[in-house]
C-alpha cells in the first residue's frame, strides 16, 4: 500500500512543483494545436482499442472511463 | 509614435474608443459600465495596436522587419512573435501553392496602383522577379537570410493579427461584449447585454462612403481583403492591386473585394486574401471552405 | 493562369491561426453549422477462434464558442468460439450448450471451445461539450448498447478547469452505467455442475434445475482524476487517476471451470462463480512530444483491483511523417497482468470448492504483446485516410502447483493471436 501511496504522489506533485517553469505563452501553441498533437487524436481507433481489451484482458479504463457497456467481459 | 490621441464617447449601451493605427482609423466598442474601465481598455487596445504597428511596419527604421530588409543577406535572429508570423506565412505560402507570398512588396517598386494607367513594361517585370519568392529565403528559427535585395512585408496580415491579439488582451480584462474594428478588419468578444448582434456597414467601392449593407455579428470575425481605390486601369482594363508573386502581375480579377466571416480576424482575413489570389475562382474557393462570405463584383 | 481548383485549407488555416494567437481550437476545428464525420472498419480476427467486424461513424456538430455535439454509432458482429475454462483431454468431450438445447464438442487434446458465439451489438453514444466561462468546461454523454443477451445504459459528466494561460487543466468525471444480462438458457447457478444429455429422461428437470433467474444486472460507478500539463512548445503530458466500482453479476454465464480426477481426466465441470463486486483503480500516465515533424506517443498505465489482479500496460507509438501528406506510424503495446485470486485452471477431485472460482483465461498471469503499423495520407479537401494492420499475441502462465496426470501432456494455456485491420476515413 505504501509503494501505491508513494506512487500517487510522486506521479502528482511532480508535474505541479515544476510549475513554475512549464507551460507555453499563448502565442507559443502552435505546434500543440494540432489535432495529431491531441492527448487522443484518433478517438475511433482509441474507442476501438478500448473495446478489444476490455474483452481480452482484465485490466479497463485509465484514459477515459472504465466501464464496458458489452456483455464480452 | 506610440503616444497619438485616444478618443472616449458615450452611445446608448455602450462606450466607443477611437485612435489611428496601421494607417487606418480604429474603434473599440465596449459594453462595460464606468468610464475608467473603458478608458483602461481603449488604453490596452491602442498600444498593442501601435506596437504591432512600430514592430512591423515596413515604413520605420528601427524594428525587426527594418533590420531584415536590410540586412544584406546576412542572417538575422527574430524574437518569438516575429518567428510566429514567419512560421505563418510559411504556413499560408505552402497553402497557397505560393500565391501568398511576404516577399512580393519588391512588385510594389513598379507597379503604382493609384488610379494611373502605366503599365510596366514586360523586362521591368522581368527585372524585378528574381526578388520574389519565398523559396529563395533560408527560414531556420530563429534566423531569417534574405538574399540581398528582397524585402519581406507582413502588410497582408498584421492588421488581422493586431485585432485579434488586442481582443486577447481585452479578454484577460473583461468578458463584457467588446468589438474591435481595425480599418474594416473586425471581431467580437463576449455576449452582448442586449443578446442582440453588433450591425456592421459593408462599404460600397464605388461610393466608400455611403455604407451598402449591414451585417448582423454577434460574435467571430469579418475581415475584407481587396482595395476598392487601389487600381491601375490601362487600355480600359481594370488591374486590381493583388499581384501574382510568381508571374509578377496582376491577378486577373473579376472581384473588387471579398469580406469573410471566421472565428478570428487573422484567418478570415487570409480566407479572403487567398480568395482573391484564386482570380476567377474566387467565389468557387469560398464555397468550398464553408464559410459566410460577401463578395463585390 | 489558375487552371487547379480549389482546395479546401480551411482547417488547416484554423489550425494555423490558432496556433499563431494560442487560442486553443481543439475543440472548435469543426466548421460551425455543419457536421463532420468520421468513420472506420474494424476487422478482428483471432486464429481458429472469434472474428469480429465492427463498422463505426462519428459525426461531429459544432456550433460554435467551443459547444460541440457528437453522436457516434457502432455495429459489431461477432462470430467463431472461445474457450470455455474446461481444461483438454485425451478423450473427446461433450459439454450442454448455454441454452441446454444440444451440446458442443472437443476432440481429444483439443482447447474446449464454444462454438455458440454469434451475436450482433449496436451501440449509440451522444456526447454534448460546452463551456461554463473562459476556465470552465463540461461535457456530458449517454451511452446505449444492446445485444442478443446484454444491454447497457450508461450517462457521463464531466468538469475541466484550466490553469496558468491554459497550461494546467484538472479534470473530474462521473461515469454511472446500468447493464442487464439476459443469457439464452437463463443465468447458470455458479458452482453447480453442468448437466449433461446423455439420454436421461429427467435431463430438462436436471437441467432447469441447475438454473437461477432469466437475467441479472450490474451497476457501476466510475470517476476519473485527471491533470493535463503543457510542458513545453512540443510536450504536452497527463497524469490521470481512475477508480471503478462494480456490483451486481460480474460472472460470464458462459465459463466453466473442468473438476479432474487423480489421471487428469475430467470428472465434471462447474459453472464459474465470481464475486459479486470489483473496485477498479488505475494510474495512467502519457507523454506526447512532436520532434521536428515525428511525433512521440508514450503511455503507461497501473492498474490493480481487489479481485489481487494488477497490471502493467506500456504503450508506444511513433508517427514517421514521410512528407507533408503521408505519416508511418508503428505501434507495439505491451500488457502484464497477474492472476485473480480465484483463478484456477482446474481442480482437482476431492479439492473443496471455494466460494468463488474461474478458470477464465483472461482472469489468469498473462502477458499480450501487440506490434503494429499505421500508414495515413491526407487527402483533397482535409479528408484523410488510414489503415492499421496489429498483430495481438495473448499468452498466460501456469500457476497450479501440481498438475495431475494426462494434463502434463496437455496444452492447458494456448497463445491466442489476432489480426486486427483497421481502415479509417475522416471526412
Amino acid at each position: 500500500m505504501s509503494v501505491k501511496l508513494f506512487l500517487v504522489t510522486f506521479a502528482v506533485v511532480l508535474p505541479l512543483t515544476g510549475c513554475a517553469n512549464l507551460g507555453v505563452e499563448p502565442w507559443q501553441r502552435n505546434v500543440l494545436a494540432k489535432p495529431e498533437m491531441q492527448l487522443i487524436s484518433d478517438p475511433i481507433s482509441a474507442g476501438l482499442d478500448d473495446h478489444i481489451y476490455f474483452s481480452k484482458e482484465a485490466s479497463s479504463g485509465g484514459r477515459g472511463f472504465a466501464g464496458g457497456g458489452c456483455g464480452c467481459n | 509614435m506610440n503616444d497619438r490621441p485616444v478618443r472616449l464617447i458615450a452611445a446608448d449601451s455602450y462606450w466607443i474608443g477611437s485612435f489611428e493605427a496601421m494607417a487606418s482609423p480604429c474603434e473599440l466598442f465596449m459594453e462595460v459600465d464606468d468610464e475608467a474601465q473603458a478608458k483602461r481598455l481603449l488604453n490596452i487596445a491602442a498600444h498593442e495596436a501601435w506596437r504591432i504597428e512600430s514592430k512591423f511596419s515596413r515604413y520605420l527604421n528601427d524594428n525587426p522587419v527594418h533590420l531584415i530588409n536590410n540586412s544584406g543577406g546576412k542572417p538575422v535572429e527574430v524574437d518569438e512573435e516575429v518567428a510566429q508570423l514567419l512560421d505563418f506565412a510559411r504556413f499560408c505560402w505552402q497553402l497557397s501553392d505560393g500565391l501568398f507570398d511576404i516577399t512580393s512588396g519588391v512588385l510594389r517598386r513598379i507597379w503604382c496602383f493609384d488610379g494611373g494607367n502605366q503599365l510596366p513594361s514586360p523586362q521591368q517585370v522581368e527585372q524585378i522577379l528574381p526578388l520574389v519568392g519565398w523559396h529563395k529565403l533560408t527560414w531556420a528559427r530563429p534566423c531569417l537570410t534574405l538574399p540581398k535585395g528582397m524585402e519581406i512585408d507582413f502588410g497582408g496580415i498584421g492588421k488581422e493579427y493586431a485585432v485579434d491579439r488586442t481582443l486577447q488582451l481585452l479578454q484577460q480584462q473583461t468578458d463584457r461584449a467588446l468589438l474591435i474594428n481595425y480599418g474594416g478588419d473586425i471581431c467580437t468578444g463576449g455576449i452582448r447585454l442586449t443578446n442582440q448582434p453588433w450591425s456592421v456597414g459593408i462599404e460600397n467601392p464605388s461610393h466608400p462612403d455611403t455604407p451598402k449593407g449591414v451585417l448582423k455579428i454577434s460574435r467571430g470575425a469579418l475581415a475584407t481583403s481587396g482595395d476598392t481605390r487601389r487600381y491601375l486601369l490601362h487600355n480600359g482594363k481594370r488591374y486590381g492591386h493583388l499581384l501574382n508573386p510568381k508571374t509578377g502581375w496582376p491577378i486577373d480579377a473579376s472581384l473588387r473585394s471579398a469580406t469573410v466571416a471566421a472565428a478570428t480576424c487573422t484567418e478570415a482575413g487570409l480566407l479572403a486574401t487567398l480568395a482573391l489570389l484564386q482570380g476567377p475562382e474566387a467565389e468557387a474557393f469560398l464555397q468550398i471552405q464553408s464559410v459566410q462570405y460577401w463578395l463585390t463584383p | 493562369m489558375q487552371l487547379k481548383k480549389p482546395k479546401k485549407i480551411r482547417h488547416a488555416l484554423t489550425a494555423a491561426t490558432c496556433g499563431l494567437l494560442g487560442v486553443n481550437c481543439s475543440d472548435s476545428l469543426g466548421e460551425e453549422g455543419d457536421w463532420s464525420f468520421d468513420s472506420a472498419v474494424l476487422y478482428y480476427s483471432e486464429v481458429d477462434r472469434v472474428t469480429a467486424v465492427e463498422p463505426v461513424i462519428s459525426a461531429t456538430r459544432d456550433f460554435g464558442e467551443e459547444k460541440a455535439l457528437n453522436l457516434k454509432f457502432v455495429f459489431d458482429t461477432l462470430s467463431g468460439a472461445s474457450a470455455n475454462g474446461a481444461t483438454p483431454s485425451d478423450q473427446p468431450q461433450t459439454f450442454t450448450r448455454p441454452s441446454g438445447k444440444g451440446v458442443y464438442t472437443a476432440s481429444a487434446e483439443e482447447t474446449p471451445l464454444d462454438d455458440t458465439f454469434r451475436d450482433n451489438r449496436f451501440a449509440l453514444s451522444s456526447r454534448w461539450e460546452q463551456p461554463i466561462n473562459r476556465d470552465y468546461k463540461t461535457a456530458f454523454g449517454v451511452n446505449f448498447s444492446t445485444e442478443y443477451d446484454y444491454s447497457s445504459l450508461s450517462a457521463n459528466a464531466n468538469l475541466s478547469r484550466d490553469f496558468i494561460k491554459r497550461n494546467t487543466t484538472l479534470n473530474a468525471g462521473l461515469s454511472l452505467a446500468y447493464d442487464t444480462v439476459s443469457p439464452e438458457g437463463d443465468i447458470p447457478i455458479g458452482l453447480s455442475s453442468m448437466v449433461i444429455d446423455n439420454g436421461q429422461a429427467d435431463y430438462r428437470s436436471e437441467f432447469n434445475a441447475s438454473r437461477g433467474d432469466s437475467e441479472d444486472n450490474k451497476d457501476t460507478l466510475d470517476l476519473i482524476f485527471g491533470l493535463t500539463q503543457v510542458i513545453d512548445r512540443k510536450t504536452i503530458m497527463q497524469v490521470s487517476y481512475s477508480f471503478s466500482d462494480v456490483s451486481g453479476y460480474l460472472t460470464d454465464p458462459f465459463k466453466i471451470v473442468s473438476v479432474v480426477g487423480e489421471d487428469g481426466r475430467p470428472l465434471e465441470y462447474r459453472y464459474e462463480q465470481r464475486p459479486d463486486a470489483r473496485q477498479k483503480q488505475s494510474l495512467y500516465w502519457q507523454v506526447k512530444h512532436q520532434f521536428e515533424t515525428d511525433i512521440l506517443d508514450l503511455s503507461y498505465r497501473y492498474f490493480w483491483d481487489d479481485w489481487g489482479i494488477t497490471s502493467h500496460t506500456i504503450d508506444l507509438r511513433y508517427r514517421w511523417m514521410l512528407d507533408g501528406r503521408q505519416y508511418l506510424e508503428p505501434h507495439i503495446r505491451y500488457y502484464d497482468q497477474s492472476e485473480a485470486d480465484f483463478y484456477r485452471r482446474f481442480f482437482i477431485q476431492d479439492e473443496s470448492l471455494p466460494d468463488h472460482v474461474s478458470a477464465d483465461y483472461r482472469l489468469g498471469n498473462m502477458q499480450a504483446l501487440t506490434i503494429g503499423m499505421r500508414y495515413g495520407v491526407a487527402l483533397r479537401n482535409e479528408q484523410e485516410l488510414s489503415l492499421r494492420l496489429e498483430y495481438y499475441l495473448q499468452s498466460n502462465d501456469n500457476t497450479e502447483s501440481v498438475i495431475p496426470g494426462i494434463l502434463n501432456d496437455m496444452e492447458l494455456y494456448p497463445d491466442v493471436e489476432a489480426l486486427i485491420v483497421q481502415l479509417s476515413y475522416k471526412f
